[in-house]
């Protein structure tokens, strides 16, 4: 059986200059760094412009790598800082939790799944739905805990903040997710009665 | 930290003291509110492991990475890409030499010897027919040398232009 590289080995391959093992690396962490810019920005034109430069970054700073993290924690960080920079700059308000008016619209309008089809209004699809129309914080730390296998320390250090911090917010976005599920089947259930 | 929701989230994620773990776990024994919040919730959770997706960024995502990391460095100067060592070991050489040089010579200068003539050494310049050379294959040869030379800077700002824009 072939050895799969670790992290580590292909950061110390690509810091020797083969950026075959860099390339690697993107296509290990691509679909998570887009999917959590995709948080962020709310389109995939942003958010791939994100996690394109959020590689480039990595690649440059990579010797300042110590591995006294993962590398996806370290990379998470840099998609954070990054996104933020860019949300800066297209003058998006995103630091208030609590203003949830810029949301309110896209969860009333329920024309981007009136053309699917039946089948593919599973759980799974409302969920996902669910989850786009939540702030952009509470959207990455759903994201980052379910899907970043990052614990609430990893997600506190990526994101910046205190542990404690993450714990709540992440009970909050669980509410909050489970709230806009719960309508968002509701609103399911009258269409098909 | 108090709801039932938040204790119940805890106990599932396991961020609870043992003593707060073992208070829920009877309290999910005996209490029906309990054990049935607690059932949703385990649910929920199980829910959100299983079906949350992660998005498939465009086909060319990491060649275009890889290709504005490679623009990124042909952009560097020179200079920065010049290993620093070899630049040192230039300077040490040329050091070492003129050093040299200047030792040899002050030691094999004859301190003792009094009124040493400075004339400097006569050179003879050699007479050359520059008008024989200037004929029209030479003039032909540095014309065409010329023009190639200005094609290859031409292309030179092209493809620096591209790099560029591309970057």
């Amino acid at each position: 059986m072939q050895h799969k590289p670790t992290d580590i080995e292909l950061i110390q391959q690509s810091l020797a200059g083969d950026q075959a093992a860099y390339a690697e690396l993107i296509r290990r962490h691509q679909r998570f760094v887009f999917t959590l810019a995709l948080r962020f920005a709310k389109n995939r034109e942003d958010a791939e412009e994100i996690a394109q430069d959020c590689f480039v970054k990595a690649y440059r700073n990579l010797q300042s790598f110590q591995g006294q993290s993962k590398f996806s924690t370290w990379l998470y960080s840099i998609v954070y800082t990054t996104a933020m920079t860019h949300l800066r700059k297209k003058r998006i308000a995103t630091d208030s939790i609590d203003d949830e008016d810029t949301f309110i619209q896209i969860e009333q309008k329920p024309s981007g799944y009136d053309s699917n089809n039946a089948e593919n209004r599973s759980r799974s699809f409302y969920l996902n739905m669910a989850i786009e129309q939540l702030l952009p914080d509470d959207a990455a730390v759903i994201t980052l805990f379910y899907k970043g296998e990052q614990s609430l320390e990893e997600i506190a250090l990526a994101l910046n903040m205190e542990a404690n911090a993450v714990k709540v917010k992440l009970f909050r976005a669980r509410q909050r997710l489970k709230e806009k599920l719960e309508r968002l089947l509701k609103h399911e259930a009258k269409e098909l009665i | 930290m108090n709801s039932m929701d938040e204790k119940l989230w805890n106990y599932i994620d396991g961020t609870c003291t043992p003593q707060e773990h073992e208070a829920i776990n009877r309290l999910i024994e005996q209490d029906e509110v309990y054990r049935h919040k607690y059932n949703e919730l385990l649910a929920l959770n199980a829910e959100f492991s299983n079906n949350i997706e992660l998005d498939e960024p465009p086909m060319a995502f990491t060649f275009n990475v890889m290709e504005q990391i490679r623009a990124e460095q042909a952009l560097k100067p020179l200079k920065a890409t010049i290993d620093q060592r070899v630049i040192k070991g230039i300077a040490a050489f040329f050091i070492l030499t003129i050093s040299a040089i200047m030792l040899y010579v002050l030691f094999s200068v004859n301190w003792s010897a009094g009124g040493i003539d400075w004339k400097m050494p006569e050179f003879k310049i050699p007479q050359i027919q520059i008008s024989g050379l200037l004929n029209s294959g030479v003039m032909k040869a540095f014309l065409f040398f010329d023009a190639i030379l200005c094609l290859y800077l031409f292309d030179y700002f092209l493809r620096r232009k591209r790099t560029a824009k591309t970057a």
